[in-house]
């Protein structure tokens, strides 16, 4: 009597736990290796910024792309549209957020980086190592930031950041 | 209500054509006839239809209902519940999920979430709820305030190449503001009723598409790691987004861009 019972109780349960048929993968090692590691602090390296029109091309193809697989021109000299393993290279696509001169397609995220240099550098109100930083890591100057982290999740290299800072700050047209 | 979101689809579908900033709001008349064309006649009105003929030969009101553990004529109601605790799974779970559950409850072989079938009664089912407010409760029981949690630290974490989050576009101040030409939406306004209107035909894409997946397609997009279906983290992120829109009509299928 009792053993019937108990199959009894067995074969409900067998019936109403239906939760190992349900897809439910483990995304903790996904996410665990999507990880960003905590805010740092940078300083630029020597020559960071610089007028060089080589480094001015860079940067501004690096602002204005996505990509180098959908980018409409090819690259200037440095840059190239693929990685060695052959995955395409991530551009920066700061316009997402960003307008600056010649900006096509422009978002508002971030604030309007146009006649950077006039506003912000000529008047003392910002330094190369300020906008390095920003670009590198926008975290450290302010932990809520929207914008992208660029320099210490290895997107791009201290150079890359350093043309990038070069374009935004240099006078254009 | 309506007539919002077909400004914003008409302002995306502009963008779509390759206009650039300055005309931005401007959209040509086929864009235009093609839009309306389509809140009139939802291309995956058809796939919804397809959904209903699956579940039926497969499932069936009836059995569902009974391994939900509620009756046939409230199934409308507990839809509109969803995500939410369910006995039989032990967890907490999308519709998706309940439906795989009742496909091995009947005895049937239990099809992929990333299915075209499942994809479809999905859409067939939620739409039993249509006229609906979704009732998501987060505070029902430790499992939903557990999901309601994590789901909001998913939400929030800053993650993958870019270094961004879900918030990073999504949270309040930035609403409404423009990644490239791209208007951010508010998941939780009415016009956009995120939880209410997925699955949805995505214009871009010309096919119907779930909420778990167009979330999927904004990871993709901002280079963040893909979340896979059915993990604990993204229905998390399902429980939180839905929350956001709780009390929207559901409308289903849905038509965005
Ligand atoms: C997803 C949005 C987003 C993207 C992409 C983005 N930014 Fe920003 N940016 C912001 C926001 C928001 C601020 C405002 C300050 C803050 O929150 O850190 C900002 C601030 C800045 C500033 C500081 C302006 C000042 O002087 O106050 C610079 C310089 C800058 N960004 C450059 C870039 C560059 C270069 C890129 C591309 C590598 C980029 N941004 C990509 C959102 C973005
Ligand atoms: C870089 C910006 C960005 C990030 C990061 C981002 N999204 Fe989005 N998201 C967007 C934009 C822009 C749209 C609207 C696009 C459109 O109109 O097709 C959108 C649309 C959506 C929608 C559909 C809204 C509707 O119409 O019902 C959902 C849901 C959503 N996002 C969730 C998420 C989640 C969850 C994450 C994080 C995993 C995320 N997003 C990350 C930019 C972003």
């Amino acid at each position: 009597m009792r053993k019937v019972i108990l199959l009894a109780i067995a074969a409900f349960l067998n019936a109403a736990d239906l939760s190992q048929v349900i897809e439910s993968p483990d995304a903790t090692a996904i996410l665990k290796k999507d990880a960003l590691s905590a805010a740092k602090a940078v300083t630029m390296i020597e020559g960071c910024i610089s007028n060089e029109p080589a480094v001015i091309a860079r940067g501004k193809y690096i602002f204005h792309n996505l990509n180098g697989k959908d980018a409409k021109e090819n690259p200037p000299e440095g840059l190239t549209r693929l990685l060695p393993d052959g995955k395409e290279k991530q551009m920066g696509n700061c316009v997402a957020c960003h307008n600056i001169e010649g900006a096509k397609g422009y978002g508002n995220i971030g604030p309007d980086l146009s006649n950077y240099k006039a506003l912000y550098m000529d008047s003392g109100a910002r330094n190369g190592q300020f906008v390095y930083q920003k670009i590198a890591d926008p975290r450290v100057d302010n932990a809520k930031t929207h914008m992208t982290v660029n320099l210490t999740n290895g997107l791009f290299n201290e150079r890359e950041v350093c043309d990038l800072a070069s374009y935004v700050m240099a006078t254009k047209k | 209500m309506r007539l919002l979101s077909v400004t914003t689809a008409l302002v995306c579908l502009a963008l779509l054509s390759g206009a650039n900033a300055e005309e931005k709001l401007s959209m040509s008349d086929a864009d235009k006839a093609m839009y309306t064309e389509m809140l009139e006649n939802n291309p995956a009105a058809m796939e919804v239809a397809e959904g209903e003929e699956l579940f039926t030969s497969l499932i069936g009101q009836a059995a569902y209902a009974k391994m939900l553990g509620v009756k046939e004529k409230d199934l409308p109601k507990t839809i509109a519940n969803f995500p939410r605790f369910v006995k039989p799974a032990g967890k907490v779970v999308t519709l998706s999920q309940t439906l795989q559950m009742a496909m091995a409850d009947v005895g049937k072989p239990v099809l992929k979430l990333e299915s075209k079938e499942v994809v479809k009664m999905t859409a067939y089912v939620k739409s039993l709820a249509n006229g609906q407010k979704t009732s998501i409760d987060v505070k029902a029981n430790p499992h939903m305030k557990e999901m309601m949690t994590l789901g909001q630290s998913v939400f929030e974490e800053r993650r993958g190449g870019r270094g961004l989050s879900c918030n990073s576009c999504h949270s309040s101040d930035v609403i409404g503001q423009r990644l490239r030409m791209q208007p951010l939406p508010d998941l939780g306004a009415k016009e956009t009723a995120a939880a209410g209107t997925w699955p949805a035909y995505r214009m871009t894409q010309s096919q119907m598409v779930t909420l778990d997946k167009r979330m999927q397609q904004c990871m993709k997009n901002a280079l963040l790691a893909e979340i896979p279906l059915g993990s604990k983290e993204m229905v998390a992120l399902e429980v939180y987004v839905t929350n956001k829109t709780k009390g929207n009509e559901i409308q289903i299928p849905g038509l965005k861009r």
